[in-house]
């Protein structure tokens, strides 16, 4: 990126690799966000994306490959990168026995924002998640959603214009996610700001700009929604054989339009005229069939060969446990 | 999606010096110790029961068999009451207790992410570790100095002096044991209570540190481990609590085993190298 020119982007990812033991979490990830876009990553668990956004926010080094936050290095510049983002971790990192305004007004001291700007940060921003009324009460008695609001108010405060979001509305009810989305939505009318967010409802990219989709660690496609459908997404047809002889007759008659199995079901590339064939042909073959429309939900399916998928929790959920429980009066 | 034309960038927040938003940040992870302290009613029970406890219950107790007769005899005779002599170790233990606590809090800033939080703030590792050692410390002082309030009742007399005096150690051992905490913080995965730390390693440092028995001041140290099995007195000897403890009791009510310099020494040492290997760990983390 030449200084001086053109600004540098907020967010080049170049090649980036990072291994956790035997798990390749990131394999030559690369791509690069632009000035004011609303950019979403967009897979399953375990796919990658909190491990590339921690790489992004300066707490994970990358094993190989350069990020770079407006042309600064998140490896070696890490401090100035920071200035610029805005954070909203996938788990609360509030202090929960502060209050609302406490911890606004922590993270404004602990990036240096000065007194009367921190103040007015602070209420302009309550004001935008509408927590105003909540300034005084400690965090603790706050709900989920509430949290959520809370935390992306404080990643506001020091002016940051690269706003990270990890998962924002992963647990919430459907009211409460609505809502976050809303919020996002006027912040980009207001403010200067590129949004980057991870999230694995596939209903929610839908009014991004460019959704990424990654799975096992590398980008699969990258592209504005409708443009993906219309490339990868297709009609295709879920189809549930009745037994094995069938399921062997179908896969060997239909192996040219073959987009993958998923469990017992198998997925069929498909158009009207097709289902009509199909049926004709097959139709004692089979226990079910739903036709997919176009969707990025079928795009999904077309790149992994499979739907989006759940998994387990990590590690210290012990510890974890024990301290929601009520736990003890240290924390 | 499209948005309005927005306005412009706003007013870039003032840079401040690198300096400054270092020193911000300290106050601001400082005054957060302290305000959770203060909203913390166990930790605030414990800071006032414990001293009541030790001085006024155990204290008052066993006062009157302080005395060093065997069958009539007196064999020494020490200068101080044991109320006088515990209170001093009840301002240490007191100080132990919530040290230690608060840097066990380390963990939950961990596991509930708001260590997260910090780590991706402009301030350094450094600025982040000093400004919860400095706030526990703060706390575990002030827990110290309930302590203090008791000493009319152990007929401990305060000047302004000695207060400023003890106000001195009692910083330095509060450092000391804070970073303590945090370093065995640091090394814990799965955290099921603060119970294992108070009765693995607060108790046995206090017992052993010759906090609640004097280590016989008339005999010489061929002596003492005649008296005393000779076990216990390796113990205390190793200890170094025992020499903090002894430099406190120097300064509140005059009474040293050892050379009042050697226990501040032996602080000033272990805080730096604890908070040292605190710092290293956290870099690595």
């Amino acid at each position: 990126m030449a200084e001086g020119t053109a600004p540098a982007p907020p967010i080049r990812v170049d090649a980036i690799s990072r291994r956790f033991g035997r798990t390749l979490a990131l394999d030559g990830v690369s791509f690069e966000v632009r000035d004011r876009e609303f950019f979403a990553l967009l897979g399953p668990n375990g796919a990658g994306k909190t491990t590339l956004l921690h790489i992004l926010c300066t707490v994970l080094r990358p094993d190989s490959g350069q990020a770079l936050i407006r042309g600064l290095d998140v490896v070696r510049q890490p401090l100035a990168a920071r200035r610029l983002l805005g954070i909203v971790f996938q788990e609360a990192s509030l202090d929960d026995r502060l209050t609302v305004r406490e911890n606004l007004d922590l993270h404004g001291l602990v990036f240096g924002v000065p007194g009367a700007l921190r103040r007015r940060r602070i209420d302009e921003m309550l004001a935008l998640v509408e927590l105003t009324a909540w300034a005084d009460r400690t965090t603790r008695t706050l709900s989920s959603g509430m949290k959520r609001r809370l935390e992306i108010a404080r990643a506001l405060i020091h002016d940051s214009e690269i706003l990270l979001l990890d998962e924002p509305t992963a647990g919430l009810d459907a009211q409460s996610r609505e809502r976050i989305w809303s919020y996002i939505r006027r912040l980009r009318g207001e403010r200067h700001i590129t949004v980057l967010v991870t999230t694995h409802y596939i209903e929610e990219v839908e009014g991004c700009d460019r959704v990424c989709i990654v799975d096992r660690g590398r980008v699969l496609a990258l592209d504005a929604p409708e443009t993906l459908k219309r490339t990868h997404g297709g009609q295709m047809l879920r189809i549930v054989p009745r037994g094995d002889d069938d399921r062997r007759a179908i896969l060997g008659r239909f192996a040219d339009r073959l987009k993958g199995e998923a469990g017992d079901a198998i997925l069929l590339a498909s158009d009207d005229a097709f289902v009509e064939a199909f049926l004709a042909d097959c139709g004692r073959r089979i226990r079910s069939m739903t036709v997919e429309i176009p969707s990025l939900e079928t795009v999904f399916l077309t790149l992994t060969g499979r739907a989006l998928r759940d998994q387990s929790a990590g590690e210290s959920e012990r510890t974890r446990a024990f301290g929601r429980r009520g736990g003890e009066h240290t924390r | 999606m499209t948005a309005a034309a927005p306005t412009p960038s706003l007013a870039p927040v003032s840079r401040r010096s690198p300096v400054l938003v270092q020193l911000g940040g300290l106050y601001g992870l400082w005054l957060r110790e302290v305000k959770r302290a203060v909203r913390d009613r166990g930790q605030l029970v414990g800071g006032f029961s414990r001293p009541i406890l030790w001085v006024l219950i155990l204290g008052i107790g066993l006062n009157p068999y302080f005395r060093g007769e065997v069958y009539g005899e007196v064999t020494f005779v020490v200068p101080f009451t044991y109320l006088q002599f515990i209170f001093p170790a009840v301002v240490a233990l007191n100080i132990m207790y919530t040290s230690v606590q608060s840097a066990i809090s380390v963990i939950w800033d961990r596991e509930f992410g708001f260590l997260r939080e910090v780590l991706v703030s402009p301030l350094s590792r450094s600025t982040v570790l000093l400004g919860k050692v400095l706030g526990g410390a703060t706390v575990a002082m002030a827990h110290g100095s309930l302590v203090l309030v008791l000493a009319r009742f152990a007929d401990v007399p305060l000047t302004w002096g000695t207060v400023a005096k003890a106000l001195g150690v009692m910083a330095m051992l509060a450092l000391a044991l804070t970073s303590l905490g945090i370093v065995i913080a640091n090394r814990i995965r799965s955290f099921e209570g603060f119970g294992v730390f108070s009765n693995a390693v607060i108790l046995p440092l206090y017992f052993t540190s010759s906090s609640i028995f004097p280590l016989d001041p008339a005999l010489t140290r061929a002596q003492t481990r005649v008296v005393y099995p000779d076990w216990l007195v390796t113990l205390v000897e190793y200890n170094p609590l025992t020499y903090a403890v002894d430099t406190l009791r120097g300064v509140l009510i005059h009474y040293n085993q050892f050379d009042p310099r050697l226990g501040l020494l032996i602080m000033a040492v272990a805080g730096i190298v604890l908070f040292t290997i605190a710092l290293l760990d956290f870099r690595r983390a």
